[in-house]
């Protein structure tokens, strides 16, 4: 996590890199958490993204491979974060598929989200992908 | 016994049954040998509420099969101690009991993530000076915001956020305060033309009937009417860390068995 604590930096990147297991998920959230706090976000969109970034995750460990890495990374941009997350996986399924549940929820915490699946090359996992944006100030209105 | 059945009325209609027998057993000498099995009765037929307790403090660091126990515990108090002749209906009387029971044991077992008190003191500040702020501002306030009005460095504001997480989950009685108290409507009725943009809603209709009026009502105001947290804190008359817990809690419970229809 290459960003310097307690300053009020407009823009940066953060990536967490783990396990694909359902016990990765708060950590994952808590870096939300603090991501959105240091770039100032008002505590409404810091709990819906962290609550977004959770509810991404989970779906991404449940269609996860064997053995498979987490990998999200955070964008700070001017009054926006950017989020993906992604893991390889066995089965190209789309991980939030139109009008579920599931996606419900996430357009209703986020400003933006989409889902890409990305076949492997022969013999190689393929892999999944959640990307969200989340502005500050918003009630998650589209 | 029908006469004092009717008065008990209010239980809802798949507990109607166990009114009858409640009074059966009030009126069964102490040591009349049907006792034991229309206690076994009665405990069974409850058994599903102390369940559904229970699962309300799943989550917290104790395992959910010790507080199905701890709640059939309470439960079992509540059956012994309820007097039907007083008029009050046993729910009124059971769900006390049972939470009271679930509460006494996370207090025993010292369960809450010890936080140093002068980091609890500056959460119970930024707290309150989120409240302030929300009102006057009508919407959350940021980091920065709550450090100016607090006259503290926005770093701060940040770690004091961090402990909140640690210190969220000993305000216990926050969380209990609501036992089947929604302030605002049941929303459930309303809920069926927003729910016809999601597709698995046949499969949710029945979830959403499982959680509380509470939980539904703070769930529909964000996800169908789309109200921030603090405009349904204000709404329900609750604290926006409260509506947070209710609404991951909710999303959890939903989410798990969506997915899992069984």
């Amino acid at each position: 996590m290459g960003r310097a604590a307690g300053g009020a930096e407009p823009t940066g990147v953060t990536e967490v890199h783990t396990v694909a297991s359902a016990v990765a998920i708060p950590v994952i959230g808590t870096v939300a958490v603090d991501v959105a706090a240091r770039a100032d976000f008002d505590l409404d969109s810091i709990d819906d993204l962290r609550m977004a970034v959770d509810n991404a995750c989970a779906r991404l460990v449940r269609l996860a491979a064997c053995n498979a890495t987490l990998s999200c990374s955070f964008s700070v941009r001017l009054e926006r974060i950017e989020v993906t997350a992604e893991v390889e996986v066995n089965d190209m399924v789309d991980p939030l598929p139109r009008g579920s549940f599931g996606w419900w929820i996430m357009r209703c915490l986020t400003d933006e989200v989409s889902a890409v699946v990305l076949p492997g090359e022969p013999g190689q996992h393929g892999r999944v992908c959640i990307l969200l944006i989340k502005h500050a100030l918003t009630t998650g209105l589209w | 016994m029908t006469t004092s059945v009717s008065t008990a009325g209010t239980e809802p209609g798949e507990y109607a049954h166990l009114v009858a027998l409640q009074h059966r057993y009030a009126q069964l000498a102490a040591n009349d040998p049907q006792r034991p099995q229309v206690r076994e009765a009665l405990i069974n037929g409850y058994l599903p509420v102390a369940d559904h307790l229970a699962r309300r403090f799943a989550g917290r660091g104790e395992p959910l099969e010790d507080l199905i126990q701890v709640a059939t515990i309470g439960l079992i108090h509540a059956v012994d101690r309820f007097e039907p002749g007083r008029g009050a209906n046993f729910f009124s009387f059971a769900v006390p009991t049972i939470t009271g029971e679930l509460r006494r044991y996370f207090r025993d077992h010292g369960w809450s993530t010890r936080v140093p008190r002068a980091l609890k003191d500056l959460h119970v500040a930024i707290r309150s000076g989120q409240m302030q702020l929300s009102q006057q501002l009508g919407r959350a306030p940021r980091p920065s915001e709550i450090a100016d009005r607090l006259g503290i460095p926005t770093s701060k504001v940040i770690e004091g956020l961090q402990a909140g997480d640690a210190y969220r989950s000993s305000s216990l009685d926050e969380l209990l305060g609501d036992q089947g108290t929604a302030t605002v409507g049941e929303c459930i009725g309303d809920l069926d033309n927003e729910l016809a943009a999601i597709e698995d809603r046949e499969a949710l209709r029945p979830l959403l009937a499982q959680l509380s009026p509470r939980e539904r009502t703070i769930l529909a105001l964000r996800f169908f009417r789309q109200l921030t947290q603090t405009q349904i804190a204000e709404q329900v008359g609750i604290s926006q860390m409260h509506v947070s817990r209710v609404l991951r809690q909710a999303l959890a419970f939903l989410q798990e068995r969506i997915n899992c229809p069984d």
